[in-house]
């Protein structure tokens, strides 16, 4: 008997907590936002709330593929989701994602007209972009003395050990190919291969593939250079000023995460409100200055700090991005690259 | 029940000790580093306490996770118990039947059991939420229960339950006096292991989950792109500091008054 | 007792609902074909499952089982004496020492795993004290290999290990060993003859435990392995992200589960049916 008691204890204590914790409800209505952690302001989210009386939830995905998997099985009850350029196109194919209604984001207006309009969603139908990058080199000076311009540097020896790439396959390979000239969404089997056996003789200086925690390893110069996107090597330069990046003279791939309302959304409207409130020049500023990354909202340039305009890791330069393409869905050839990228993440042939 | 140990043993179980709490004392100091990224020591600080505090969504994460490990492991702690009681009761055939399929969800990618649970639960149109991550955390926290309880059921004799039904005791007499003392070590470490599996599972409740029902780990692994946040060492702290707390505390209620002999809160 | 028997419709209808079909479902998908967008799409091929049989996923499942043997024979080498230890103390000191061994575990796996990497980076706390002690003189590369996945592995599966064998060895008949050693037995030849044959089913279901959760991680490989050591589960895993391609992914699913089933079976077989047997009716 008294065996039992503490099994009673600690079931009571279980469900004290578990009932302290049950959160009521508030009948107002609820815009569910699912997206990348960390991925706005938390005051510009307040501020939406309190100006149009609403609730937000905003519950995170880790990458693309699952955001994928929970839309296409329907009934995940969100109204506003950020896929990433390739994934908008996938959806669209798909059929997951419901046309914007640009009556109510008249704020379209503001945004750069070199993102409006491109490639993975023409004319902008279900899609606006949110934030830009390229993946170019970061690299750090106080251990690389030479001019750094070309993805060839990578593979120079001097760095043996302390090279890091993104964890990605498209990405990767994607390099590979952009530095012998290619599209880094080649189709081509024999430039697919070419480019695979040119990264294997680079494996024996990688020191990680990492994508999530790169700007870790090269804030604490675990690596010395990498391939690491615009926006990530603004937060490492921040915290490591030896840190300082490039777009190679072959260009690199450029990426954009962007606002979709998937079809089956209950509030569709209120996610359209929230765009266009997003797009306002101030609220933009605000949100941006908080978030890092580059803001897409030309209006917005004058509410920003001068810190950040002269970021120039986050406003990449016309010339750069010039030099930049945007990854394409590569069909029935992914088999092929996935094939190589668990070749070259094995050591295996 | 005290028997000699050799002293290199205890030797061997401090320094064991050491290996599992040397990275749980780093987690803990970082809790009060003033840097956001897990660099290197810059300073003093209890700022991540403070805003943890204010922090709506995590409070909000760990109180779907312990609401969710809590009824999980209690139901799978009796289903669990169940399944190892009534193996010897099937024939052959089904029992081994049964014991593979208790072992699958043990053995099944996280990611296919999350996946295939998602296809179930919309094709039956049941909403995803607080409620589908307890039904899959059931599913696999009910074999690990089955398979320790299994264990301890596997060393003990039949005397004893023999002895009881010759004395003239009921099945439930002889389950309840007998057999339930017997297993009750089993099913704690067993209910000890799904706890922790239901608190620490990222992948299946990644997908049954919707709107408002983000654990904590589903929280902690979308902040890995932006590099988790101290916020998260001052959660585990406090988490550490309270379990310990409470365990202390049942243990200080269970001794009151009973002056002659001590009470271990846990049956052993 | 009959309603002893009764009992078990519950735990078969949960099985069946939340497992079979399910799983029945996974099947179907490792049949199917893929579309190109990463679709599924219906049809009957067996593609997917001769995929495999590439000499490069064999050699990843290899390496798999290697690691996951290793990890699971170090865990129980470094989990046996502990458990030991805290079966034989006293009842007050059984509670605390299972109660340390499981706390570190309810903090978060990602986070506990970081730890690891800040101790071992080259700048980390291990290579700082071995230059300060003077073994080192160069910081050495202790992460992104497989030591490092090793180490996290062996880590992050200890209380599987501890807590069976635990709950075994306290179940253990003492009176046993005082008669060996009345016998005049030496007690390794009382630990190897009667304590080991006693906690079998604890050492088995730990090393079962281990091993197939081992099999099944696929974030440590990831984050102190550098992600250049890919498991079985990595791939798994990757057929349902960058690679998109599900049916795959569900055929390489389905030969893992299959093949760990077997392997457990005969691990069972092997540590029921040797020496270790112990005398029926005790």
């Amino acid at each position: 008997m008294k065996k039992m008691r503490w099994a009673g204890v600690l079931l009571a204590s279980m469900l004290v907590i578990s009932l302290l914790s049950g959160c009521g409800s508030s009948g107002k209505q609820t815009l569910n936002i699912y997206s990348w952690a960390d991925n706005f302001d938390a005051d510009v989210l307040a501020d939406f709330e309190k100006e149009y009386n609403v609730k937000i939830v905003y519950d995170v995905f880790a990458n693309n593929e699952d955001l994928l998997a929970k839309i296409k099985t329907g009934g995940s009850g969100y109204d506003l989701i950020q896929p990433s350029d390739y994934m908008v196109d996938t959806m669209i194919k798909e059929g997951l994602l419901a046309p914007l209604n640009m009556e109510n984001i008249p704020n379209f207006e503001n945004i750069d007209p070199a993102f409006k309009d491109p490639v993975f969603d023409p004319g902008n139908k279900y899609s606006i972009v949110y934030m830009t990058g390229v993946t170019g080199i970061a690299y750090n000076k106080k251990y690389i003395k030479d001019e750094i311009d070309s993805w060839e540097d990578l593979w120079n020896p001097a760095y043996k050990g302390k090279v890091l790439l993104l964890d990605d396959n498209r990405e990767v390979i994607g390099m590979a190919l952009k530095k012998a000239g290619k599209s880094n969404s080649s189709m081509d089997e024999a430039e697919i291969t070419a480019a695979v056996e040119d990264l294997k003789q680079l494996l024996p200086s990688v020191l990680a593939f990492d994508t999530d925690n790169i700007k870790n390893k090269m804030i604490q110069e675990e690596g010395w250079i990498g391939t690491v996107w615009s926006g990530d090597a603004s937060v490492i330069a921040k915290d490591n000023p030896d840190v300082a990046y490039v777009v190679p003279k072959e260009g690199g791939t450029i990426f954009a995460d962007n606002y979709a309302i998937p079809k089956d959304a209950k509030n569709k409207e209120l996610a359209e409100k929230f765009i266009n409130y997003m797009l306002e020049p101030e609220v933009s500023a605000k949100n941006y200055e908080s978030i890092g990354y580059s803001d897409p909202n030309i209006k917005a340039k004058e509410f920003h700090s001068d810190e950040y305009n002269a970021d120039t890791m986050i406003n990449l330069s016309a010339d750069e991005l010039s030099r930049t393409e945007w990854l394409s869905d590569v069909q029935d050839k992914l088999q092929l690259y996935d094939r190589f990228w668990t070749e070259l993440k094995s050591g295996r042939e | 029940m005290k028997t000699k140990t050799h002293p290199l043993l205890g030797f061997h179980s401090l320094l064991m000790m050491v290996f599992i709490y040397v990275p749980i004392a780093f987690i803990i100091a970082y809790s009060f580093n003033s840097s956001r990224l897990a660099a290197d020591w810059s300073g003093f600080t209890l700022d991540w306490y403070a805003s943890l505090f204010k922090n709506r969504r995590v409070i909000e994460a760990l109180s779907n996770s312990l609401i969710v490990a809590a009824v999980s492991t209690v139901v799978s702690m009796i289903l669990g118990t169940m399944a190892a009681l009534s193996m010897k009761k099937l024939n052959r055939k089904l029992r081994a039947g049964m014991g593979g399929l208790l072992y699958l969800p043990i053995i099944i990618p996280d990611i296919i059991m999350g996946l295939s649970l998602l296809v179930l639960f919309t094709q039956f149109q049941v909403p995803m939420g607080k409620l589908t991550i307890i039904f899959a955390h059931i599913t696999f926290s009910m074999s690990y229960v089955y398979v320790v309880v299994s264990t301890r059921l596997a060393g003990m004799g039949k005397q004893l339950e023999e002895a009881a039904n010759d004395l003239g005791a009921s099945a439930w007499q002889t389950f309840r006096y007998v057999t339930f003392p017997q297993i009750m070590p089993g099913i704690v470490a067993g209910a000890l292991i799904a706890f922790t599996l239901s608190l620490d599972d990222f992948m299946v409740s990644f997908f049954v989950s919707g709107p408002s029902s983000t654990t904590l780990p589903i929280y902690i692994y979308g902040q890995v792109k932006r590099g988790i946040s101290p916020e998260i060492n001052a959660l585990c702290t406090i988490l550490i500091v309270v379990s310990v707390t409470l365990i202390l505390l049942a243990q200080y209620i269970l001794n009151r008054g009973k002056g002659q002999k001590k009470q271990s809160i846990l049956p052993f | 007792m009959r309603k002893l028997s009764l009992s078990v419709l519950p735990v078969m209808l949960w099985l069946g609902v939340f497992l079979v079909i399910p799983m029945l479902i996974v099947v179907g998908m490792s049949f199917m074909g893929r579309d190109q967008v990463g679709g599924v799409v219906a049809g009957f091929s067996l593609e997917a499952y001769a995929r495999f049989f590439d000499p490069l996923y064999l050699g990843i499942y290899w390496d798999t089982i290697v690691l996951s043997v290793l990890t699971t024979v170090i865990c129980l080498v470094l989990s046996y004496p502990l458990a030991y230890y805290i079966a034989n103390s006293g009842p007050k000191r059984q509670t605390w020492g299972l109660i340390l061994v499981t706390i570190p575990f309810w903090i978060n796996f990602l986070i506990r795993t970081y730890a690891w990497v800040l101790l071992l980076r080259t700048q980390g706390v291990v290579n700082n004290l071995l230059i300060d002690i003077g073994l080192i003189h160069e910081p050495l590369q202790l992460l992104y290999t497989r030591g490092a996945v090793l180490l996290g592995m062996v880590y992050t599966f200890i209380p599987f290990m501890v807590l069976p064998i635990y709950v075994a060895l306290e179940q253990m008949d003492k009176k046993l060993l005082e008669a060996a050693s009345d016998l005049g037995a030496s007690p390794w030849k009382a630990f190897w003859h009667i304590t080991v044959p006693q906690t079998r089913s604890g050492i088995m279901t730990g090393s079962v435990l281990v091993y197939v959760s081992t099999t099944g991680m696929f974030v440590v490989t990831d984050i102190l392995g550098g992600a250049k050591s890919a498991m079985i589960s990595n791939v798994i895993q990757a057929q349902f992200s960058g690679a998109r391609d599900w049916p795959f992914g569900s055929a390489l699913s389905i030969i893992f589960v299959i093949t760990s089933l077997i392997m457990i079976a005969l691990f069972n077989k092997a540590m029921t049916s040797r020496h270790l047997k112990v005398k029926e009716g005790r």
